[in-house]
C-alpha cells in the first residue's frame, strides 16, 4: 500500500511537469506584453527596456521558463511582475477565503444533491423526476454571474437581509460577519455545483435499484424509503468520494465568476487580474497549486475507496 | 494635470479601464456643469460636523501605495488621500499644500520651493527640505525604477533639487522649462526617515506600511477587499472631518452598482448607461466631469499597405466621419462629450478649437481622394473587444467610410493584445485604431504623441516645422510667445490630421447624497478628489 501510494506521487511529477509547459507556452504565446501593465508611454525607452531586463522579460521564452522551474525546484514561487510580492504569500493569503467558499458550497451541493438524485432515481420518469431534471437543467444553463446578480437584488436591495460586498464588513473582524457575507456566494456556487452531482447520482441509484439486493429486501417486506434510504444510499454514496477528490482542484482554484461578482478575496479574483496583467508567476504558481491539488484529490479518492469498498483494489 | 499620470492613464485608457468613459444609452438629465468648482455638491445651509466614515469603490487592488511608482488609478486615489503633493494646479490657478510658496529666478532656470513650517509626517516625525530632495533623487536615481524619472530630465540633463535650509529647497534647471511646474505637480514627498536605508524602494517591504503627510492615514490592507485609511489629527490643513476613507475593492461593476445602493458603497464611477438607474433611486448627486480626455481615431502612417502617409488621404478619410454622429452612437448624448477639434483637451494651457476642422463632408472627402490619386482603399481597424464605446465608434467609422469607397475590415482582439499592438512602435499592420488620452495641462507633455522621433509617436507623425515648435515651446519662458507656438502647432496638427479628434469625453462619478462639502474638495482627474478632508459626513 505505502509502495503505492508513493509510485502515484512519483508519477505526478511528470505530470506537474507537462502542465507547467503547456501553461508556460499558452500565456507566452498570447499576445499581449506584461511590461505594459506597469509602464507609461512617458517613460524613457532606455528606462523601460532597464525594466524588461531587470525582471528577465528580455531572455527567450524557453529561457524564462528554465530560470522558473529552477526556482520552483528550490521551492520558490517568485514574484509577481506586477506588484513585486512574493507569488506563495499571495496564494497563502486568499487561501483560506476559498477553501473556505468552496468547501461550504461543495458540502452543500452534496447534502442536496444526494437526497434530490435518490428520490429522482427512485422515482425514474414520474413528475417528481422530470421536476428535478428540469432544474437541473436549469441549473446547468443559468449563468451564474446572473444568477448572483438576481439574489443580490432581492436579498440585498429589497429585503436588506444579506451584504452584497467582499467578506467582512469594513473592520468589523468576526465569524458571523464572515458567514453572512458567504450566504450568497455560496448558494450561487452550491446551485452551479448542484446539477451535475444530482444527475449523477440519480443514475447511480437507477443502477442500484436493479441489483438483486434491492430485490431480497423487497421480498422481505421493507418499505421503499427504507431501502432507499437505508440500503441503496450506501452504494451511492461510494461515487461521491470520485466527485470530491475531482473537486478538491477547485477548492484551490477558486470559482473566477462568482469571486469576481461578489468581490471575495480569494485565488480566483486574484488569478483574473493576474491574465489580465499577463504577470506569469503568479499564473503558474496558481495552476501548479490547484494541479497539485486536483491529483493529491483523485490519489485520496482512491485510497479512501480502498478502505470503504474492499472490493476495488489499488492496482496500476 | 499631471504629465506622468497622463501617460499612465493613456496606458491604463489602452488596455481596460475606458469603461469609465465609454458610451451608452438612457443618459437622462443630470447635473451637466463643466467645472468642479460649480458642482451644487454642498448646501450652504448644512452645518458641517465631524465624525463618519464614507467608503469608496475602486475597481482593482492597488498595485503599490508609493507615489514613486503609483501608475494605476487605484494606487494614484489612495495616495491622494494618503500623501500630500507640494501643489497642485487647477485652471492655471495654484492651490499649495505641503508648500507654502514656489518663486522662479530672474534667469527662469531655479525655481525656489518654501515648505509650510511645522508639517510632520503621519508618525509625527518632522517633515522638511531633507525628505523633498530625498524624494527627487530616489526619482532619478536609475536603480529604483521610478516611473516619473523621465519627468524630472529636460533635454538629456536631469533636475537638481538642493536643499537651503530646512524649509526651502531650489531645483536647479539645466534649461528653461515652463513645464515643470507640471511636473512637480505630480511629486508627493516620501519619508526619508523610513526609506533612506532600503536598497529597493519598490520592492521595500515599508510599502505595506505607508507613511505619508496627507490627511488620512494608513491603517490596514486587506488583499482583495480593502484598504482603510483613518484621519489624521496633524493635518496642516485642518482636522478632516471623517473619521475613516475605506477603498472597497469592488470588480463587478453590476454588483458595485447595486452595492453603492444598498449604501456598501457611498462614491463610485457610473457608466453613462447606469446613470439612469442610479439617478431614480433620488439618494445620489451625479457628477459629470472633465478628465481632460480626447477620445480619437489614430492614422497609422507606417501600415504596410501606406495608404495614409499622404495627408491628403487622412483629411479625406476625417471629412468621410461626422463627431456629432460618433458622439450619439458612443456616448449617446453630448452631455457626456464634447466635439473636439484639436489635439490637446479644455484643460490644457493654449487650447484652442479654432482650428482646421475635417469633418462631414462626403463629396469633399471623394474630391480629395480622387485627387490624390487614390482608390479601392482596405483599411484595418483594431478594437479593444468589450469596450462598448470602441465597438460603437468602429462600426460606425466602418460603415461611414463605406461611402467613400474605403473598406473597413474590423479587427477585434481582447485588451492585452490591442495595447501591444497599439503600443508597439513597429506595427504595421494596422491602419486605425480607436483610443484615447489624458496627458495633464501642460502642452509640453504631448511632445512625446507628435514629435517625429518620440517613443509614443504611434501615428508616425512626421513634420519637422512641429518638431522644432514644440522645442521652442518647451524652453520658452515669455507666456504669450510659448502661448502663439502652441497656438501654431495645433493649427499644423489639425491640418496634417495624424489623428482624427472625436471628443473630449466626461467622468461620472455618483456620490452619496449623504456626503457634503464636495465642492471644497474639488473633482480631479483620475483620483476622483483632491482633497478628502473637506468631506463631511452631513
Amino acid at each position: 500500500m505505502r509502495q503505492l501510494i508513493v509510485r502515484r506521487l512519483l508519477q505526478t511529477l511528470p505530470m506537474l511537469f507537462f502542465v507547467s509547459v503547456v501553461c508556460f507556452a499558452m500565456i507566452k504565446l498570447a499576445p499581449g506584453d506584461p511590461v505594459l501593465s506597469f509602464v507609461t508611454p512617458n517613460m524613457h525607452a532606455d528606462d523601460i527596456e532597464r525594466i524588461r531586463h531587470n525582471l528577465g522579460l528580455d531572455k527567450p521564452a524557453y529561457i524564462q521558463y528554465l530560470i522558473w522551474i529552477k526556482e520552483i525546484l528550490q521551492g520558490n514561487f517568485g514574484y509577481s511582475l506586477v506588484n513585486h510580492q512574493p507569488v506563495l504569500d499571495q496564494i497563502l493569503e486568499r487561501l483560506p477565503a476559498t477553501a473556505g467558499l468552496m468547501g461550504s458550497a461543495i458540502g452543500l451541493a452534496v447534502l442536496l444533491a444526494i437526497p434530490l438524485g435518490l428520490i429522482a432515481g427512485a422515482n425514474r420518469n414520474r413528475w417528481v423526476d422530470k421536476l428535478i431534471n428540469f432544474l437541473s437543467y436549469v441549473g446547468i444553463s443559468v449563468p451564474l454571474f446572473w444568477l448572483a446578480i438576481l439574489l443580490m437584488y432581492l436579498f440585498a436591495i429589497k429585503l436588506h437581509l444579506l451584504p452584497i460586498m467582499g467578506m467582512r464588513t469594513i473592520g468589523v473582524e468576526s465569524a458571523f460577519d464572515v458567514f453572512k457575507h458567504g450566504i450568497l456566494p455560496c448558494t450561487v456556487l452550491a446551485f452551479g455545483f448542484l446539477a451535475g452531482y444530482v444527475r449523477y447520482i440519480r443514475s447511480s441509484t437507477i443502477g442500484q435499484l436493479k441489483e438483486e439486493y434491492v430485490q431480497i429486501q423487497y421480498a422481505f417486506g421493507s418499505n421503499k424509503t427504507t431501502i432507499l434510504f437505508r440500503h441503496v444510499m450506501k452504494h451511492v454514496l461510494l461515487p461521491v468520494i470520485t466527485l470530491l477528490g475531482m473537486s478538491m482542484g477547485d477548492l484551490v482554484a477558486g470559482a473566477i465568476v462568482t469571486e469576481t461578482v461578489f468581490s471575495w478575496p480569494g485565488i480566483g479574483s486574484l488569478g483574473m487580474t493576474a491574465v489580465k496583467g499577463m504577470d506569469y508567476p503568479v499564473i503558474m504558481g496558481i495552476t501548479l497549486f490547484s494541479s497539485l491539488m486536483l491529483i493529491i484529490g483523485n490519489l485520496v479518492a482512491d485510497i479512501l475507496y480502498s478502505f470503504v469498498d474492499p472490493r476495488i483494489k489499488l492496482t496500476r | 494635470m499631471r504629465k506622468g499620470l497622463s501617460g499612465v492613464i493613456t496606458l491604463i485608457l489602452l488596455t481596460f479601464l475606458i469603461s469609465a468613459c465609454s458610451g451608452g444609452n438612457t443618459a437622462t438629465s443630470t447635473n451637466t456643469n463643466q467645472t468642479p468648482a460649480t458642482n451644487d455638491g454642498t448646501t450652504a445651509s448644512t452645518e458641517i460636523k465631524d465624525g463618519g466614515n464614507l467608503i469608496i469603490g475602486v475597481a482593482a487592488d492597488p498595485v503599490i501605495l508609493n507615489p514613486n511608482y503609483a501608475g494605476d488609478r487605484v494606487s494614484l486615489t489612495i495616495d491622494q488621500a494618503l500623501y500630500a503633493p507640494l501643489f497642485q494646479v487647477n485652471d492655471g490657478k495654484k492651490t499649495f499644500y505641503l508648500a507654502d510658496s514656489l518663486t522662479l529666478s530672474e534667469d527662469n532656470l531655479t525655481y525656489t520651493l518654501k515648505l509650510k513650517s511645522g508639517l510632520t509626517w503621519h508618525d509625527g516625525e518632522k517633515l522638511t527640505a531633507d525628505d523633498v530632495v530625498f524624494t527627487i533623487d530616489s526619482i532619478l536615481d536609475e536603480k529604483q525604477n521610478s516611473m516619473l524619472r523621465a519627468n524630472l530630465f529636460i533635454g538629456d540633463k536631469p533636475v537638481k533639487a538642493v536643499k537651503v535650509d530646512d524649509l526651502t529647497v531650489e531645483f536647479k534647471l539645466p534649461q528653461v522649462s515652463p513645464a515643470f511646474e507640471a511636473t512637480l505637480v505630480q511629486v508627493f514627498p516620501i519619508p526619508k526617515h523610513i526609506f533612506e536605508n532600503e536598497t529597493d524602494l519598490e520592492k521595500s517591504t515599508k510599502n505595506a506600511n505607508p507613511v505619508g503627510s496627507g490627511p488620512f492615514k494608513f491603517k490596514e490592507y486587506k488583499a482583495g477587499e480593502y484598504v482603510t485609511l483613518e484621519r489624521f489629527d496633524n493635518y496642516f490643513g485642518g482636522k478632516p472631518h471623517l473619521d475613516s476613507v475605506t477603498y472597497r475593492i469592488a470588480k463587478d461593476t453590476n454588483a458595485a452598482n447595486l452595492a453603492l445602493q444598498s449604501g456598501e458603497i457611498n462614491i463610485k464611477y457610473l457608466d453613462p448607461q447606469d446613470v439612469g438607474t442610479i439617478e431614480a433611486s433620488n439618494n445620489f448627486e451625479i457628477l459629470p466631469y472633465s478628465e481632460g480626455r480626447l477620445s480619437y481615431l489614430l492614422f497609422n502612417a507606417n501600415s504596410d499597405r501606406g495608404a495614409l502617409a499622404k495627408k491628403e488621404v487622412r483629411q479625406a478619410l476625417s471629412l468621410a466621419l461626422s463627431r456629432d454622429e460618433i458622439i450619439q452612437a458612443a456616448y449617446s448624448s453630448s452631455e457626456y462629450a464634447d466635439p473636439a477639434k484639436s489635439f490637446l483637451t479644455p484643460d490644457a494651457l493654449f487650447y484652442t478649437n479654432d482650428v482646421p476642422s475635417f469633418d462631414n463632408d462626403v463629396e469633399k472627402a471623394k474630391e480629395l481622394l480622387q485627387s490624390a490619386g487614390v482608390s479601392d482603399l482596405k483599411l484595418r481597424l483594431i478594437v479593444s473587444s468589450g469596450n462598448k464605446a470602441q465597438e460603437a465608434i468602429s462600426l460606425y467609422v466602418q460603415q461611414k467610410l463605406k461611402a467613400i469607397g474605403a473598406e473597413v475590415e474590423l479587427q477585434n482582439m481582447d485588451a492585452s493584445a490591442y495595447g501591444q499592438k497599439f503600443s508597439d512602435m513597429n506595427s504595421t499592420d494596422f491602419e486605425l485604431a480607436i483610443a484615447g488620452y489624458i496627458m495633464g495641462y501642460d502642452p509640453d507633455a504631448y511632445r512625446i504623441l507628435y514629435t517625429s522621433t518620440a517613443d509614443s509617436n504611434y501615428s508616425h507623425y512626421n513634420n519637422a516645422e512641429v518638431d522644432k515648435l514644440f522645442n521652442e515651446g518647451a524652453g520658452e519662458a515669455d507666456v504669450t510667445k510659448r502661448g502663439e507656438i502652441y497656438k501654431k502647432i495645433q493649427e499644423i496638427i489639425a491640418d496634417d490630421a495624424p489623428i482624427y479628434p472625436i471628443a473630449n469625453t466626461k467622468t461620472i462619478v455618483a456620490v452619496s447624497k449623504n456626503y457634503g462639502g464636495l465642492e471644497e474638495a474639488v473633482l480631479k482627474p483620475v483620483v476622483i478628489f483632491e482633497d478628502l478632508s473637506k468631506i463631511y459626513l452631513k
